[in-house]
């Protein structure tokens, strides 16, 4: 059997459409960027795995919850799957609906045919059609690809954690299907949503618009997912407290209408509320599938097949500021002339590149849902704004955004930019002169603090005293500091220009210091922080503090060799031991 | 060779002429193997090429010169399809190429301006789908493939994803590209971009090869010592428009000078290329 689907696949793929199926798969994971971008190339097999690892570790924990013995010993031996399951059930909706839409997003412009597509195959004896087949054809491949790898796990998983125990084939029948049901509807529904919502845009705007206007969509629904995976903490609990009239307002969440088509397949329609809400999802579902197609078409029409009249058009010219704002800034922060050269650079590279934007767009999303949970997590939002002095959770938000933003803009720097024009850099600056920190010290402060420090002193001053707002301002711009000293201890490159670091082995300790400094910096610290404004004499125990963490970092630079503060290019490989 | 109807500047030249010695194969009883006729493109009201008129007949190379913008670009997309002119046609053995483009693109090589590959491809995977697309059968193809990458110096190159190629390798990896299917006629368009020496000396010699044995080769370049070379015939743009068209031999009689760099700054330049140079070293020397 193997051997004759083998030969099938080898003759189809020797057809002209099979090797353009084949193309446009490997293109959708290889990456549709304009010629001279970096992309860091996984490869399929990585990818699938990175994408079904959620899965895999949420179902692994369901065993401890959902185990015969864990459950006799809480006392609770015999339980009812459908109901006891909802909140679980709705956090692996939640979890297909996200992971799926960020694949989708991450490859937003692979998934249409571009430039580079237009110059090698249109010359060549082929009709449009079979291109434009040939590209939906893979689009539906990849979006099966991503529904089975992101659910995998949990079909096979979460039905053994939750009804192994039960030895009934039958109900482990049903409840898989349940599952399976909604968890694929729900991948195939964010797939096809952010692949319709790029289609419209593509079909609508002219190409240069489309490019300015697609990081303020992908902002827009990273923000969106966020608030999703946000939503898993709050909704399941809603959903068994309130009453259905009230419930019917939450049934907008498209997970929570996906639960209620697993709900019809369990309870095999006998409740109403359920099937009302998997009637909202089987329509939404199938609308965002036609409106996708209809998408698809509509762009390969305006967009792909005009590809040449567009490029001997020419793009839309660059807004030109004659004066920035920030000027006044530059003039003081970049004294010398290298480091105002690199500035420039860098700030233009991080705000028109799209790789770097994506990922600074991705964390500056990330701050906002992290800020709006926790304003939502406080026990009395009237005393938000009433108090004597801000509520930590007030003050939390502006430490959320400075670290989501400060962190955002660090990790981008290690993407490179383009490694064949670093020569400059290379040729001009001086390795031993240390100018790398400097440079990416001035470019994290500039993008967070000039517009971070006002909004934090007149959203104090609206509702507090002109000394709370100054003092909060304070303490903001010298954490802000501090933190961007600890991002920055052992950097010594021109951001964007030296090759993607490899993968080290305390990676996954970097990943819990900076969770680790989340928690300290958006957490513990605004809690000192309004302890400190309730008389603001204690808010001296910053100056102390702060000092402390600055002349540690301090010592910690001075007895670094002077090798590995050497500018570098090329990250070196992590050592054998 | 036919002429542009609104030819201006070199009044006289032979409306048909063909290099002597040439083996033209009997392709025109149904009409010329690759003709412009009053062609126009637009983008909106901006005019890009006006009236462009010419035929290619086997045998013939055909140099299309101008400086940058002239429209060479929008005439070469137009010659292949495309883009679709705003006014006027292009023929293929007297019937629009429109009519039936697979099978007008089957009889076509083209090397665009741009090496723009897919970087996560070798160049034999590259090569590869090119033939598969093309329906070539495998034996000829992968035959083909072995060959010329051998006589173009990418066979121990043939592993390496095209993301590592010089610009060089690349523009030879898009002439295999355009010859492996045995073309009868070529478009390149700036196909020496990148080259060596060497490798530029081999394209030179191989598309004079290529006409002898009847291929019709139009070329677009702006690098005069080739054209010079290669080309029986010349058309040379300004602003969208031809403003001269004959053969390469006949150019340089009627202007009166040796080199064709002489008759293309007489031609098209506005500019005194001397005092710009000088002006350029005013500004760079300046304190």
């Amino acid at each position: 059997m193997r051997k004759f689907l083998q030969a099938h696949w080898e003759s189809f793929s020797r057809t002209p459409f099979g090797c353009l199926l084949r193309l446009f798969v490997a293109r959708m994971f290889h990456g549709g960027d304009e010629p001279g971008a970096e992309e860091l190339d996984l490869g399929i097999g990585v990818i699938v795995i990175m994408l079904a690892m959620p899965g895999v570790l949420v179902s692994l924990l369901m065993f401890e919850k959902y185990g015969s013995l864990i459950r006799f010993l809480r006392g609770n031996p015999i339980f009812d799957p459908y109901t006891a399951t909802m909140p679980d059930e709705y956090f692996f909706l939640v979890l297909s609906l996200v992971v799926t839409g960020t694949a989708a997003l991450w490859r937003w412009d692979a998934l249409f045919l571009d430039r580079r597509d237009y110059t090698n195959l249109v010359p060549l004896p082929l009709s449009l059609r079979a291109i434009f087949f040939a590209n939906l054809s893979a689009i539906l491949a990849l979006a099966t690809l991503l529904t089975i790898a992101v659910n995998a796990a949990s079909l096979v998983f979460f039905p053994m954690a939750v009804v192994g125990s039960q030895n009934s084939f039958a109900v482990w029948i049903r409840f898989t299907l349940g599952h399976a049901v909604a968890v694929f509807t729900a991948s195939a529904f964010s797939f096809f949503a952010v692949f319709a919502l790029a289609g419209l845009l593509m079909a609508l705007l002219p190409a240069a618009v489309f490019r300015r206007v697609s990081h303020a969509a992908r902002f827009i629904l990273a923000v969106v997912l966020l608030a999703l995976l946000a939503s898993s903490f709050t909704v399941p609990y809603l959903l068994t407290k309130l009453s259905v009239p009230t419930a019917h307002k939450i049934a907008l969440l498209p997970p929570v209408s996906f639960l209620g088509l697993a709900r019809t397949v369990w309870l095999k329609g006998a409740d109403p509320f359920a099937a009302t809400m998997s009637k909202a999802a089987l329509s939404a579902a199938g609308l965002t599938v036609l409106v996708a197609f209809i998408a698809y078409a509509l762009s390969f029409r305006r967009s792909f097949i005009r590809i040449p009249e567009m490029a001997d058009a020419g793009p839309l010219p660059r807004f030109r500021h004659s004066v920035s704002p920030l000027a006044p800034l530059h003039k003081a922060f970049l004294r010398s002339a290298s480091q105002r050269a690199c500035y420039h650079f860098v700030s233009r590279t991080l705000l028109r590149s799209d790789g770097h934007l994506q990922i600074l767009l991705g964390f500056a999303a990330l701050g906002l849902v992290l800020s709006a949970e926790t304003l939502s997590s406080a026990r009395d939002l009237h005393a938000l704004v009433t108090g004597q002095s801000p509520p930590a959770e007030f003050l939390s938000v502006f430490f959320i955004l400075a670290f989501c933003i400060i962190v955002g803009i660090r990790f981008a720097f290690e993407m490179p930019a383009n490694l064949r024009a670093n020569w400059i850099f290379r040729y001009w600056l001086d390795p031993s002169q240390h100018d790398a920190r400097p440079i990416a010290r001035r470019v994290l402060l500039l993008f967070s603090l000039p517009w971070l420090a006002p909004a934090a002193f007149f959203s104090i001053l609206f509702f507090w005293r002109w000394t709370t707002a100054l003092l909060h301002t304070a303490i903001l711009i010298a954490c802000t500091v501090v933190l961007v000293e600890l991002v920055l201890i052992r950097f010594r490159k021109i951001p964007f220009t030296c090759s993607y670091p490899s993968f080290q082995s305390h990676s996954a300790l970097i990943f819990v210091a900076h969770l680790f400094g989340l928690v300290l910096f958006t957490d513990y610290l605004p809690q000192i922080e309004h302890w400190s404004l309730l008389n603001p004499w204690q808010s001296i125990v910053f100056a102390p503090l702060l000092a402390a963490a600055l002349l540690a970092l301090r010592q910690y630079r001075k007895q670094m060799l002077d090798m590995d503060k050497t500018l570098i290019f090329e990250e070196p490989s992590p050592s054998a031991f | 060779m036919h002429a542009s109807r609104n030819s201006g500047y070199l009044p006289g030249v032979k409306q048909e002429s063909t290099k002597p010695g040439r083996n033209l194969s009997t392709r025109n009883k149904v009409g010329p193997m690759l003709a412009a006729n009053g062609l126009y493109k637009f983008y909106g009201s901006v005019p890009a090429v006006q009236d462009v008129t010419f035929t290619l007949e086997p045998g013939q190379v055909l140099g299309y010169l101008g400086p940058n913008g002239s429209g060479k670009s929008t005439t070469v997309k137009m010659l292949t399809g495309l883009l679709e002119p705003t006014d006027g046609e292009v023929t293929h053995n007297g019937q629009n190429i429109h009519k039936d483009l697979a099978a007008y693109r089957r009889r076509l090589g083209y090397v665009p301006e741009e090496a723009n590959l897919y970087p996560y491809l070798t160049g034999q995977e590259y090569l590869d789908m090119v033939g598969t697309l093309r329906a070539m059968p495998d034996s000829r193809k992968n035959a083909r493939i072995n060959s010329l990458l051998e006589l173009f110096t990418l066979w121990p190159h043939r592993h390496v994803t095209l993301g590592s190629y010089s610009k060089g390798m690349r523009q030879r990896i898009l002439l295999i590209a355009a010859l492996m299917d045995n073309p009868d006629l070529l478009i390149l368009d700036e196909p020496l971009s990148g080259l060596d020496v060497t490798s530029a000396l081999i394209i030179k010699n191989l598309i004079q090869a290529l006409s002898a044995r009847g291929k019709s080769i139009f070329y677009c370049s702006h690098i005069l010592e080739v054209v010079e070379k290669v080309c029986s015939h010349l058309i040379v743009l300004r602003r969208g428009q031809v403003i001269a068209h004959g053969a390469t031999s006949e150019f340089r009689e009627r202007i009166g000078t040796s080199s064709l760099e002489g008759v293309f700054l007489h031609l098209v330049e506005e500019k005194d290329v001397t005092k710009t140079a000088h002006e350029i070293v005013d500004v760079v020397v300046s304190a």
